[in-house]
């Protein structure tokens, strides 16, 4: 029943907007659209990348760089003049690294033998 | 090697705009020759007859040869340009309009007796001008299912809506339609008769 009713409904809304003005493109609009068409370029089909803005970095990043930099010339300062010496490993700072007379056997040992071999 | 025009008349939706994309104003034409009516029909009525609806209608097909990959579906070319010109069509409604049906004076017939049917242009300026009073969304969703033919689910898609909130706008747009012009109702109906349709 409710459906026949919608149906109706639905069949007379048809018939009234079936009396509703039906526009028709006006005389030449498809060669005046065709003309502006003409007129129109078609966009690239490469895409342009934009390069990305350059961040602007804060002056203040630069800072941290500053006691670094001291820090890296006093140490060098130090090392030089040997003041700081007495807190190196002997082995670095001593007299068997720095005033040992003694030849280095660079073979390992293996050139003692070799002169001993060598004078008997 | 250029594509005869009748050729084109052969092809899809989706080899059309293949034909378009690589510049072909013939393969454009057809697409123009296609669609431009429906369209032009659509911005007629959602502008209540302006004298920009030529205007506004050829903004979507100029949009679409701009760039015609951006239409993703071919097979819903129609649709798409649907979509864009009605998006138009709210774009320029915030601007002033000149020679919209709600500001042209209305033609009295002084030949028409008040207790007979309405006259055939009469109705139709009526009805013309009742829609033109319905609101945006449920005006476009009328056009779509009622004069232009579509679907609940093609107009869904060119409203970009679900279909039950189209099938609520057409259900608002109905009995808006029907309130407005309930007094107009039965002699719509009775010309209708009289005209043997």
């Amino acid at each position: 029943m409710e459906q026949d009713n919608n149906r109706s409904e639905e069949r007379e809304l048809r018939a009234v907007l079936a009396q509703a003005s039906q526009p028709q493109l006006p005389a030449g609009a498809a060669d005046r659209l065709m003309a502006r068409i003409a007129a129109e370029p078609q966009a690239g089909r490469v895409i342009a990348f934009a390069p990305r803005a350059k961040a602007q970095r804060p002056f203040w990043r630069y800072a941290a760089a500053v006691p670094l930099a001291a820090s890296l010339a006093l140490g060098v300062w130090l090392g030089a003049n040997g003041r700081m010496d007495f807190m190196m490993p002997n082995a670095v700072t001593g007299g068997v690294a720095l005033n040992d007379d003694t030849p280095v056997d660079d073979l390992g040992g293996v050139g003692a033998a070799y002169a001993e071999e060598s004078t008997t | 090697m250029t594509t005869e025009p009748s050729a084109f008349r052969q092809m899809t939706d989706a080899g059309l705009l293949a034909a378009a994309a690589a510049g072909s104003h013939a393969g454009f034409a057809e697409i123009v020759s296609r669609h431009y009516q429906p369209v032009y029909r659509l911005v007629w009525r959602m502008t209540n007859g302006g004298a920009d609806a030529e205007d506004v209608a050829q903004e979507a097909f100029v949009k679409l040869w701009k760039n015609p990959a951006q239409v993703r579906e071919a097979g819903a070319l129609k649709g798409w340009l649907m979509r864009v010109a009605a998006n138009a069509v709210v774009d320029r409604s915030r601007k002033p309009r000149a020679g919209a049906l709600e500001e042209a004076p209305e033609v009295i017939d002084p030949t028409a007796r008040p207790d007979a049917p309405l006259a055939r242009a009469q109705a139709a300026r009526l009805v013309d001008r009742r829609i033109a009073e319905l609101p945006e969304r449920q005006r476009l969703a009328l056009s779509l299912v009622y004069f232009e033919g579509m679907t609940n689910i093609e107009a869904a898609a060119v409203l970009e809506v679900s279909v039950d909130a189209l099938e609520s706008l057409l259900a608002r747009a109905r009995r808006g339609l029907k309130d407005s012009l309930s007094a107009e109702w039965r002699d719509l109906l009775g010309g209708l008769a009289e005209t043997g349709q």
